[in-house]
């Protein structure tokens, strides 16, 4: 029994078998097969020979794109190699006359080879060893139940142990159903992987360091993300224990359903309204289970990844109608394509020295508009229920707003003519990420209907922190004085103009940090659909006089650290309640 | 069967490209071919066979044929050592 920390990101308990997730290395061990098995591991070779001749066919086609004609020689060589009947035949006759499993078969093959090539003198030769290993050792993974395109294949759930993940694979593994939970070695609490964890209630811990070493496939494993810890091969006294664990959380997450039906006051009738951020279609349909009182935020990126932008408008419009009519009174944000940035979405055009400051969201939208144009044609179109809302990323300056109000009066003009234009517009909103568009806030009375506040991204850019880099993540504060400040000026811009603002960030899911939200003024959070209970839970037992008291002294403090005890300190002094989670736990 | 002794000439001996091309023309024969360098006998069809003789420039090997083509493989087969596979002009 081993125990792994890492930093537990997606609250839950579950117990399962570990696979892993492009796991380069493995050790190979021989095993015995009996005579009746020889064609089916025969079968698997020539299967695994297939794939990894179509693999190296196409890192050929594509390296001789970028280097302009020749092939790289030594994928070639591979090539070849993988073709070489006799190299098979060679692993073939291992498996007959030995008995042996097909990896094994391999392996030796790989040996006898080397050995040859390392009694060459000649230095030139040597370097075929490692093409013979390379190419062995692709095949080798390609025979893996565990490689990328199988898991749909892998019987029952698994826990799923990768070095890292990118937010589009995370999607397709969660979309079947076969994730139980998730041990990175890598990822930053804030990054989209982690967001869709959240959402699909998938137990997650990340920042691991070295899971991937201490696991191996099919390792029972008990992933406490409660605590944070992974135990490896637990014995019986600690399942018993981890069960029992199980038991009471999933009490107390019920306890938080009953909260979905309570009215959205404090204990002094303040009213308050939370909403959902979604990423995928169907979410839609569960998030009212958790107590959202609409879709605050629907990411629509995902969309565009998976079609690599060929999304048609009739398509999208279906897409938007249906989440709007599931819904439906409440509204429905949905936020243009927020493409460019720490997302692998291939969208750039070119490498980019600070993508973060680089060409993104609408800017890319103003250079590049056909696809955006076919979005915003789509969401105006699906707004015959008229509870959608559009919502524009990354506002810069006051010249993009009428840019985009002038693109959405052509695309207005083209569904009136083609009749398809419902009577209701949207209403139009633009995301405060970026410091200086909180400055844009008073001239915005006639343009904007509302605005919402992305804190995270607010955080980045206010404090040039990159929350993903852990050698500086620790300056990323919700609570730096700055930030508070200009979280204070938000709500006063927009009182003064007489329009909605709702935190759209992860802080909209946190307690303490959204209960100062609540007392600087903020009535409207989106967050993820699992938060949705637990800040419920925390709004509903708080008085909002006693909040706007507490709040209003944070400007006393001039560093992070002292807001942050002041608020925990006279928050817990007045709700000693609050935490009971921690203390279940 | 023939057999015929041949002289390699290129600079870099059967490496991997060369090889490969070799391998390549031979398994256009119906014939068995060998190539016999030291002690060592390989089949002219296996890409691996032919890296594991490590021949270099100024070797001697013996092309050896077998089938009913085996003049031509020969033929096609000594041609392309000749040419230095292609690889230098």
């Amino acid at each position: 029994m081993i125990r792994i920390k890492g930093k537990a990101v997606s609250p839950g308990i579950v117990m399962g078998k570990a696979m892993l997730y492009n796991s380069a290395k493995e050790v190979i061990r021989p095993e015995k097969i009996s005579e009746k098995a020889i064609e089916k591991e025969v079968w698997r070779l020539e299967n695994a020979v297939k794939k990894t001749q179509a693999q190296l066919k196409k890192i050929d086609r594509d390296l001789q794109k970028i280097m302009g004609g020749d092939s790289a020689l030594i994928i070639e060589t591979q090539y070849m190699l993988i073709k070489d009947s006799h190299l098979l035949d060679e692993i073939k006759i291992k498996i007959k006359n030995n008995l042996v499993n097909v990896e094994w078969a391999i392996k030796e093959t790989e040996k006898k080879y080397l050995q040859i090539f390392n009694t060459i003198p000649d230095l030139s030769f040597k370097t075929k060893s490692n093409d013979i290993s390379d190419v062995l050792n692709r095949l080798i993974e390609n025979l893996k139940k565990g490689s990328k395109a199988s898991l749909a294949s892998q019987p029952g759930q698994v826990i799923l142990v990768a070095d890292d993940i990118t937010p589009s694979e995370a999607a397709k593994l969660m979309s079947n159903n076969k994730l139980l939970g998730l041990v990175l070695n890598k990822g930053g609490e804030t990054s989209h992987t982690v967001i869709l964890a959240r959402t699909m209630g998938i137990p997650a811990i990340m920042d691991t360091i070295n899971a991937t070493d201490s696991i191996a496939n099919g390792d029972y494993l008990a992933l406490d993300s409660i605590s944070g810890e992974v135990i490896v091969q637990p014995t019986q006294a600690v399942v018993a224990e981890i069960t029992i664990k199980s038991e009471k959380y999933q009490i107390y997450r019920e306890q938080l359903k009953t909260l979905s039906q309570l009215p959205e006051l404090t204990r002094d009738h303040h009213q308050f309204h939370l909403y959902a951020n979604i990423e995928l279609p169907f979410e839609s349909e569960i998030v009212q289970a958790y107590g959202a009182k609409g879709i605050g935020l629907f990411r629509t990126e995902f969309m565009y990844l998976d079609s690599k932008m060929s999304i048609s408008e009739e398509e999208q419009y279906l897409i938007y109608k249906s989440i709007a009519q599931n819904i439906f009174p409440h509204p429905l944000v949905i936020r243009t394509y927020d493409l460019g940035r720490d997302k692998s979405d291939g969208s750039a055009s070119r490498q980019e020295e600070n993508p973060s400051l680089g060409l993104m969201a609408v800017r890319m939208f103003l250079k590049k508009r056909e696809p955006f144009k076919i979005q915003i044609k789509a969401i105006q179109r699906a707004n015959s229920s008229g509870n959608i809302r559009i919502l524009f990323p990354m506002i810069t300056e006051i010249e993009e707003i009428h840019a985009i109000r002038g693109i959405m009066a052509e695309t207005r003009e083209e569904l009136l003519r083609e009749g398809k234009y419902p009577k209701k517009d949207v209403l139009v909103g633009i995301m405060l990420e970026i410091p200086a568009a909180v400055r844009l806030i008073r001239y915005l009375k006639d343009d904007i209907d509302f605005f919402s506040v992305g804190t995270n991204d607010l955080i980045q850019y206010l404090l040039a922190v990159d929350r993903n880099n852990s050698d500086v993540a620790y300056l990323f504060s919700p609570f730096h004085p700055a930030f508070v400040h200009i979280l204070k000026e938000i709500r006063q811009e927009v009182a003064k103009i007489s329009k909605e603002v709702t935190i759209c960030g992860e802080m909209a899911g946190k307690c303490f940090q959204a209960l100062m939200l609540l007392g600087l003024g903020f009535t409207n959070f989106s967050m993820n659909a699992m938060s949705i209970a637990e800040i419920k839970r925390v709004f509903t037992q708080i008085h909002y006089t006693h909040l706007r008291k507490i709040v209003s002294k944070l400007d006393q403090f001039s560093s992070r650290s002292e807001i942050e005890e002041y608020l925990t300190e006279s928050l817990l002094r007045l709700y000693p309640d609050l935490l009971i989670r921690q203390r279940l736990f | 069967m023939i057999e015929k002794t041949q002289i390699i000439i290129n600079k870099l001996g059967l490496h991997a490209r060369a090889a490969a091309k070799l391998s390549h023309l031979a398994n256009m024969f119906n014939a068995n071919i060998y190539l016999i360098y030291n002690e060592d006998k390989v089949n002219a069809k296996s890409l691996l066979g032919i890296l594991t003789l490590a021949a270099s420039v100024g070797n001697e090997i013996i092309l050896q044929a077998s089938g009913d083509d085996e003049q031509e493989a020969i033929t096609a087969i000594s041609d392309l050592f000749n040419r230095k596979f292609d690889e230098e002009s």
